[in-house]
């Protein structure tokens, strides 16, 4: 179990390394004043410092137990079970991305639907199959026939002559 | 052009066959977007948004603007009838409205939250025509610091008022600011922020953010809660609505409070959720029948929806205006504004008249048709939702990366997608808000700009901000909201030490 005072902890290092990584790339192009006016670093520059000062803030607010509300230490952030939820809804998309750059996004979106509904929640093949099928004909034709807007494709759409 | 005269010739350009076509789809796939879990009207109107890109932009905006009008009503519906908000602005709505749906009076308030939210609608755009010429003389009136104050007092307002951590707030609106500096900086050319990382040339396109923070963020949350959706069913028939229709002067008061209190929300920017949370509250305490909220009252439905729909068209005014939006769905638009090549702000009123009341005409238009279509409508948008989310939960997915990827056609896009979506989980969860980052996103550049003219113009002394009465009342305003939330802790301290 994730408690939220950790998970507050965690997200504010996370925006504070955010912070610090605006400043100094906000430093390589000057964070002062030329005869132009502020130099091109200066606006991201103070808002770097504002996000790590305000995340720093946050960070001694979860860990300090005098100033963090009562309910952070016992409350879970996420329980194993929403966690495996989660997982079980993220991870697959991250997997329709990556097949989506190698494949293109009819073939990673058909795959998607097809993998989610059959193996996740027990589809019989036939209806995911054609839902899976389905989906990329419809979302090729309204985006590329209707609004003529291009597409991510891959090797498969190459074949076709699509 | 003045109010009347303007309005007549922007009625000249809305009605036609075609833009009314255009509001009849823009509205239902509003409902639809509105009625999905995961899709929400800042979040449809992103993806609709790169597909409009070659259309003109009065027909764009309308197709846009009808899309939020539906997308608060389809809200509405899923409150009401499953007890789920469709959009975070109608969360005040399922307090009294599902359990009015319980007690067999689903009709009925359905009917209530649908007609109180149209007459809202068109409070918020009367109010529009009757003081977008006025606001425009006085912004003309603004230059570069006076830009950056209007700005300020807007972040700063989210910090004040906003209701989440101020700090936090902070955090999302300067981090808001950081991503929209990626990329190529406007006013000198250099790439800024891009670590030698090519993809970033072009810097992060708001869209994606709004796909993935609101779209697949809130698509993670609403797995987190293993969704059970048990609905009630409802059929309105005309007889129905009359009925409910006939007694809606008798919530005069909360009506008419209720579009006030969104009117004020939509213009500053506290938004449609804020609104609908703060008019339900008002409409408890007045109330003759207090004990009877939360168990289904109708003024406990009329109020929330008055002040969402009063605050979603108000928010129109400032955006238009002074090219400030008053809501997260506003920001996109406006985005889109600057995307079709038109400038926000007050030398649009001048430019481009057919633009600015086309849009204001197609509001009455647009609000009158969605009443009209969402009332016909709710069976079959209620039966939507009783498809599995197991078949609704990954379709939605589909479409935001279809949508991430359109927006420029760029493969990483789908990674910055998938990113946003984990952080708008996270944000979520640890309340960060979400709609000033994407403010800060979209206003980046302009607010930017405002403070580097403002800069070149004083020699960089920032007593500039103080040079004028008007800046100065607007830099002041914006120092005490964004203290506001010190000052509400200071008072308390003191307090006990008093007794």
């Amino acid at each position: 179990m994730v408690a939220r005072w950790q998970a507050e902890l965690g997200m504010a290092a996370f925006l504070a390394v955010i912070g610090v990584i605006t400043i100094i790339g906000a430093m390589e192009y000057g964070v002062g004043w030329s005869p132009s006016g502020p130099e091109p670093g200066a606006f991201p520059f103070y808002m770097g410092i504002i996000i790590l000062l305000a995340s720093l803030a946050n960070a001694l607010r979860a860990t300090l137990p005098r100033l963090r509300p009562p309910r952070w230490a016992e409350h879970a952030f996420l329980k194993p079970e929403q966690l495996r939820l989660v997982l079980g809804f993220t991870l697959p998309i991250l997997g329709l991305v990556v097949v989506s750059l190698m494949l293109g996004l009819y073939v990673g979106m058909a795959l998607y639907l097809f993998g989610t509904l059959v193996l996740q929640n027990r589809y019989p093949m036939l209806k995911a199959g054609l839902i899976a099928l389905a989906t990329p004909f419809l979302a090729y034709l309204l985006i590329e026939r209707v609004f003529k807007v291009g597409m991510l494709k891959g090797p498969l759409e190459a074949w076709l002559g699509l | 052009m003045d109010g009347f005269s303007g309005l007549l010739h922007g009625f000249g350009v809305a009605l036609t066959w075609y833009h009314v076509m255009l509001m009849v789809i823009g509205v239902l796939l509003g409902i639809l977007v509105g009625v999905l879990p995961g899709l929400g009207a800042p979040n449809g109107v992103s993806l609709l948004l790169p597909l409009t890109f070659t259309m003109d932009p009065v027909s764009a905006i309308i197709l846009l603007t009808s899309m939020y009008w539906g997308a608060l009503f389809g809200g509405s519906t899923t409150s009401i009838l499953f007890n789920i908000p469709g959009e975070p602005s109608s969360v005040a709505t399922t307090f009294d409205g599902y359990p009015m749906a319980q007690n067999g009076r689903a009709t009925e308030a359905l009917s209530f939250a649908f007609l109180s939210a149209g007459f809202g609608a068109i409070v918020g755009v009367l109010l529009i025509t009757a003081l977008s010429g006025w606001v425009t003389q006085f912004a003309l009136k603004f230059s570069s610091p006076e830009f950056f104050g209007v700005y300020f007092l807007a972040f700063a307002s989210f910090v004040g008022l906003s209701g989440a951590p101020p700090l936090k707030a902070a955090v999302s609106i300067a981090l808001g600011f950081s991503l929209a500096g990626v990329g190529m900086d406007s006013v000198s050319g250099s790439l800024r922020l891009t670590f030698g990382f090519d993809v970033l040339l072009a810097g992060i396109s708001f869209l994606v953010a709004v796909i993935g923070l609101f779209g697949i963020g809130e698509l993670i949350l609403t797995i987190e809660d293993g969704l059970k959706l048990d609905g009630i069913r409802a059929k309105i028939t005309p007889r129905d609505v009359l009925r409910t229709a006939a007694q809606m002067p008798k919530h005069w008061a909360t009506l008419l409070r209720s579009s006030i209190v969104g009117c004020w929300m939509g213009i500053t920017p506290g938004g449609p959720t804020a609104a609908s949370f703060m008019s339900y509250g008002l409409a408890k305490r007045f109330s003759a029948y207090r004990a009877n909220f939360g168990k289904g009252e109708p003024d406990g439905v009329i109020a929330p929806e008055t002040a969402d729909h009063s605050a979603g068209t108000s928010a129109m005014l400032p955006m238009m205006a002074l090219g400030l939006p008053g809501s997260a769905t506003a920001a996109v638009m406006l985005g889109g504004l600057m995307i079709w090549g038109l400038n926000p702000g007050p030398m649009l009123f001048v430019e481009r008249p057919d633009f600015v009341w086309g849009l204001i005409a197609s509001m009455y238009l647009g609000n009158v048709v969605a009443v009209v279509l969402v009332l016909a409508t709710v069976p079959l948008f209620a039966s939507i939702l009783r498809i599995p989310f197991a078949i609704i939960g990954p379709l939605i997915v589909v479409v935001c990366f279809i949508g991430a990827y359109t927006i420029a056609g760029r493969p990483f896009d789908l990674w910055l997608a998938l990113a946003f979506g984990v952080l708008g989980y996270v944000f979520k969860k640890l309340d960060y808000p979400i709609a000033p980052l994407i403010l800060a996103m979209v206003i980046g550049d302009k607010a930017e700009d405002a403070f580097r003219q403002s800069m070149i113009m004083s020699k960089g002394s920032l007593t500039i901000f103080w040079s004028n009465p008007l800046v100065t009342g607007l830099m002041l305003l914006g120092l005490v909201l964004l203290f506001w939330p010190l000052l509400g802790t200071l008072r308390q301290r003191l307090r006990p030490s008093r007794v």
